[in-house]
């Protein structure tokens, strides 16, 4: 099946992106992660949700994590964030190292987490109105940030009233006013129907261009991972740990053709072989029982 | 046809909501129903109905109990008193010479009208001794000038005041107990309707008894019903407030801090399944009569379940909103005011909604403790003299205070919490301006915090 398929492999870079990898290797690192080990105690004993993870982000890249379900994304996106601290191992952002969570890494969650008690504008002066900024200077912030987002017309309206796409732009915004130096995203568009997920994608992308931020994208879609990131990092499951830190072969800027581009499939193709080993699971007969004589059109 | 037919379907669906007109409809109809059926059961007249509820006063001889208007008995002794009064009639009529009475029995005899007049309003209830009035009912119905209706007199009563009061007429014009005949006079006939027990008085008595209650002027030093209902106010309202005042702070304070809630909670949840009643006599001793020992019941009744409660709330608020405020660089104490105190708002206002409905059933005891007051003592006092008529006004008066509130209480949580849903603009800007003030002390407050 695979021989049917004539893709280049992953490894190969054209020129441009080649050029393009060595000078972001050049930038300054953003966040540098090292050894970092977590352990969670159970009654049932200790569960190992990530072992000795390590790798480093530069400046303003764009950086995916994928892993199947339980390799621990979600709780790397935590301890990244702060939110929970590591067993071992430690986590530095420019240097600095993570203690807490702080206003200097920017969160975004799957589940959107606005306050509900708040309009678009009040959520995302939040931020800034938390450091001690004036309202009037908090509110101007605000106006600017909704509008790279593009909800200047939704700016008195409650989340409540918004679609699950326009709450995870305002989620955007909220984190971004708060000039964050990494940003991080818990699959924040995974509860988003498949043509949103598009669209918002292109926006997010469009967003990264246009601030000076550096995201670590947590999903588990792997097009989406290929769509928008510089690198991914794949994680195995139980325990969570790299198991590969791979280079898009795909050149920016990117649009929704190159979906279908050789260099795009055989990338994708790679990390489904990493994450779904063929012979595995995907290949098993399941078995169903068979109610109807067979049909040779219904195959 | 058509119309009609579509009129009846649709009414029983699985899970389905009603139309708004059809939910109106019903709601209307929960508050018909009972009292349709009370209508029912007081009016028609062959639907239960044990009793015979008189209209004048009765007495026989050879019995010492004398019933008054309003008594109720039961049909069987009716018939027996009906039989027996007449027989003395005819026995009197009959002798030769009459026998002697007293003047003092023929004055008693007299006042057995008095009950008409009062129905009539031709006397206030407070006058039903009043002779010299009595008297000229006598004359007035017996020449006809005035015609009782609301009761009527029997054509067998109407006869026997006329045969009195040709006995009585030749002798004084007025009132004057000197001047009463020494020979009995006839007895008027018990005169009775079918009635249901005293328990249950009909829709109309019970409207007529409370708007005289509620219009009445009170005797110096006794205090008028609203008076009554203000104090009661007064007391729940106090109760509740302070109950608030300590029950949400340390209720929000359990929530959040995990401190708070192992030093606190399980000392409350012992406290609270000790009925707060069982401390009236305590809080009486220790508070002194007046209203402290009653706010304080209320107090007691509320607080407890009101930390737990709150507690329960807070805890409610979805952790992730604090986890976001985290990443968004809220201190502590910005995540406590910030974040868990809107973000519970509209839960905790639904709390303290229903915890004031629990709040009326501590002021019901609590006005019975230590020196009665407001309208339990009201309803205790009328009860005992098995004045149902009255009692049960009030009654209906409490239900309505507690439900009309929760029904605005209601109304306002979508003003007041525009984001849960159903908001108007109008209502918005009428709470943005009341709570102006609030906003420029946060704007101050938020000043003084940032460092210039």
């Amino acid at each position: 099946m695979a021989a049917a398929l004539q893709l280049p492999s992953y490894l190969d870079q054209s020129p441009e992106v080649a050029a393009r990898f060595e000078r972001l290797r050049q930038r300054p690192v953003a966040l540098e992660v090292s050894g970092l080990t977590k352990t969670f105690e159970t009654t049932r004993g200790t569960v190992t949700a990530l072992s000795d993870v390590s790798f480093s982000v530069h400046k303003r890249e764009f950086m995916c994590v994928i892993g199947p379900s339980g390799c621990g994304k979600s709780t790397l996106a935590r301890v990244l964030a702060g939110l929970e601290a590591p067993t071992s191992g430690d986590v530095r952002v420019y240097g600095q190292p993570v203690s807490g969570p702080g206003p200097d890494r920017g969160m975004v969650f799957q589940s959107y987490t606005l306050f509900p008690w708040q309009t678009v504008k009040q959520n995302v002066m939040f931020g800034p109105l938390m450091a001690g900024a004036s309202r009037n200077s908090a509110e101007s912030e605000a106006r600017q940030w909704i509008e790279l987002v593009g909800l200047t017309k939704f700016e008195n309206a409650y989340p409540q009233q918004l679609s699950g796409g326009m709450k995870q732009r305002v989620a955007i915004a909220r984190a971004l006013a708060n000039q964050p130096r990494v940003l991080f995203m818990d699959e924040p568009f995974g509860a988003l129907d498949a043509q949103t997920r598009c669209q918002m994608q292109s926006h997010l992308l469009d967003i990264w261009k246009n601030v000076d931020i550096t995201i670590v994208f947590i999903t588990h879609d792997l097009d989406e991972a290929v769509f928008l990131s510089d690198r991914i990092l794949v994680l195995d499951p139980h325990p969570g740990r790299v198991r590969e830190m791979i280079e898009v072969p795909v050149p920016r800027p990117r649009h929704n053709d190159q979906l279908f581009e050789p260099s795009f499939m055989a990338v994708r193709k790679h990390i489904d072989n990493l994450i779904h080993p063929p012979g595995q699971e995907h290949h098993k007969e399941s078995p169903v029982l068979r109610l109807v004589a067979r049909d040779p059109d219904i195959v | 046809m058509r119309p009609l037919a579509s009129l009846f379907k649709g009414w029983f669906l699985i899970r389905r909501d009603l139309s708004s007109s059809r939910r109106l409809f019903l709601s209307a109809v929960s508050f018909v129903l009972p009292l349709a059926l009370w209508c029912l059961v007081s009016y028609v007249d062959w639907i239960w109905h044990p009793d015979i509820k008189l209209q004048l006063s009765s007495e026989r001889e050879g019995n010492s109990t004398v019933f008054t208007a309003g008594d109720h008995i039961s049909p069987g002794y009716y018939q027996e008193m009906v039989v027996a009064t007449r027989a003395e009639n005819t026995r009197l009529l009959a002798s030769t010479p009459p026998p002697k009475s007293s003047k003092r029995a023929n004055q008693k005899l007299l006042r057995q009208l008095a009950p008409v007049a009062i129905s009539h309003d031709w006397l206030p209830y407070t006058e039903a001794q009043n002779d010299a009035a009595i008297y000229h009912l006598w004359r007035d119905i017996a020449t006809g000038t005035k015609i009782p209706t609301d009761p009527a007199l029997t054509p067998e009563n109407l006869d026997i005041v006329k045969k009195n009061w040709a006995q009585l007429a030749p002798l004084t014009a007025d009132f004057s107990l000197a001047s009463l005949p020494e020979t009995p006079l006839l007895k008027l006939i018990p005169q009775g309707l079918p009635a249901n027990p005293v328990y249950l008085p009909a829709p109309h008595e019970v409207w007529r008894s409370g708007w005289r209650d509620f219009k009445a002027v009170p005797p110096e030093g006794e205090l008028s019903m609203t008076q009554r209902y203000q104090h009661s106010l007064r007391v729940i309202l106090l109760g509740f407030f302070w109950a608030c005042v300590v029950g949400v702070p340390i209720g929000i304070l359990c929530g959040v801090f995990d401190f708070f809630s192992k030093l606190f909670e399980p000392f409350v949840d012992f406290f609270r399944y000790m009925p707060a009643p069982t401390f009236s006599t305590l809080l009486v001793a220790v508070l002194l009569a007046g209203d402290a020992p009653k706010i304080a019941l209320v107090f007691i009744g509320t607080v407890f379940q009101m930390i737990l409660v709150v507690s329960k709330t807070t805890r409610l608020l979805d952790p992730s909103l604090l986890e976001a405020a985290q990443t968004l660089g809220a201190s502590p104490k910005q995540m406590l005011t910030r974040v868990v105190i809107p973000g519970i708002l509209p839960n905790l206002y639904n709390d303290l909604r229903i915890l004031l409905g629990w709040a009326w059933t501590w002021l019901v005891i609590a006005e019975l403790i230590g020196v009665k007051s407001g309208l339990t003592e009201f309803i205790e006092t009328q009860g005992r003299f098995r004045n149902f008529d009255r009692v049960f006004p009030v009654i209906i008066l409490i239900g309505v205070t507690g439900f009309v509130t929760d029904q605005i209480l209601s109304w306002l949580h979508g003003i007041i919490f525009p984001w849960t849903g159903r908001g108007n603009p109008i209502a918005q800007t009428f709470i943005r301006f009341l709570f102006w003030p609030f906003r420029q002390i946060s704007k101050l407050s938020d000043r003084a915090g940032t460092p210039t």
